[in-house]
């Protein structure tokens, strides 16, 4: 069961209109390394986890990308809230006005819709939490190519805590691989 | 300047809890403050990694309800963090003390908050008016009266 808490994780002020970076940072909601694939991808696989550790650890890292999800989804709504239609076909956001308006559809930089392929469910869980691991390092590097995407010091400060907490996931999943492959897994 | 590798200036002590002591001394020395946690976005000292020039945003409160929700964010999250530490390490009686802790804290907090401000989740919503649906929402961008 989940319950909403009516704030984020870490707080989300972006003051100046930046449809470019509204556009970029879409991906970490729809795309292959962003959160919603995150969430997912912890969500599904924690059904074949074996243990009390397993089990527990996929479900709160995938309970907090949910969070994470909302922070990308309010920064790029903030970034394009106050934008005219001919300022958002101007830069770049034309078609995605067309298909969505200002709503936040979960999609890639380039438009392209989530897709479920963006992760593995394989019942395995040597093979489920080494693909978790590689996941969290590949959203480290998206965080770090739209932090040089940027100079925003509002949407820096939010980029630095999100790609803080993919270091921090890495590492308990590491935990939990070496722990595994010690059990004979 | 808003990023700093030394200077850690968040200053959220305007709110005593009643019989909750937040010295240094009762914590963990190879964990981070709430607040800076917070900040960083890590509760273990060991685990942050920065990256190029920066270390944290600074966040500055400009009201006294942003500034009891900014605290009331940093011990939710370093209950988040703990608890996933503790997910790989039930073991370790110190770190379960300490998140122990932070629980009781961040209940006052947030009874505290709520009592003022509003609910933080729907069955905190006991007001004369159904006040679960007040705007701001937490994605709003609301000009001044930012976040919640």
């Amino acid at each position: 069961m989940f319950k909403y808490v009516k704030h984020l994780n870490y707080p989300v002020n972006i003051r100046k209109k930046d449809l470019k970076m509204a556009k970029y940072l879409l991906t970490q909601f729809g795309g292959a390394n962003g959160e919603l694939g995150a969430a997912m991808r912890y969500f599904s696989q924690k059904f074949s986890m074996p243990d009390e550790k397993g089990k527990a650890l996929l479900n709160d890292i995938a309970t907090e990308e949910l969070g994470h999800c909302e922070m990308i989804c309010s920064m790029v709504h903030q970034l394009v809230k106050d934008a005219t239609v001919e300022e958002m076909e101007a830069n770049g956001l034309g078609s995605m006005f067309t298909e969505h308006g200002k709503g936040v559809y979960p999609s890639d930089s380039f438009g392209n819709p989530f897709t479920v392929t963006y992760f593995a469910v394989t019942g395995d869980v040597l093979a489920d939490i080494s693909e978790d691991m590689a996941a969290e390092e590949k959203a480290r590097a998206i965080y770090e190519n739209l932090i040089n995407m940027t100079t925003d010091e509002d949407v820096i400060g939010v980029l630095l805590f999100l790609r803080q907490r993919e270091v921090v996931h890495f590492n308990r999943f590491k935990e939990l691989y070496d722990y595994y492959k010690k059990k004979g897994y | 300047m808003l990023f700093d590798t030394t200077d850690f200036n968040y200053e959220i002590s305007l709110f005593q809890i009643p019989g909750s002591d937040f010295s240094l001394e009762q914590r963990v020395d190879r964990f981070y403050s709430p607040e800076e946690g917070f900040l960083r976005g890590n509760m273990i000292r060991d685990e942050f990694d920065s990256y190029k020039k920066y270390t944290y945003f600074k966040l500055k409160p400009e009201t006294e309800k942003e500034q009891m929700l900014f605290q009331l964010m940093a011990y939710s999250f370093a209950i988040n963090d703990l608890n996933l530490f503790l997910d790989m390490h039930p073991e370790d009686r110190s770190v379960y003390d300490l998140f122990k802790q932070y629980v009781n804290d961040k209940n006052e907090l947030e009874s505290m908050y709520v009592k003022r401000f509003g609910p933080m989740t729907v069955t905190e919503t006991n007001g004369a008016n159904y006040n679960w649906i007040s705007n701001p929402w937490p994605w709003d961008k609301m000009g001044g009266s930012k976040y919640v």
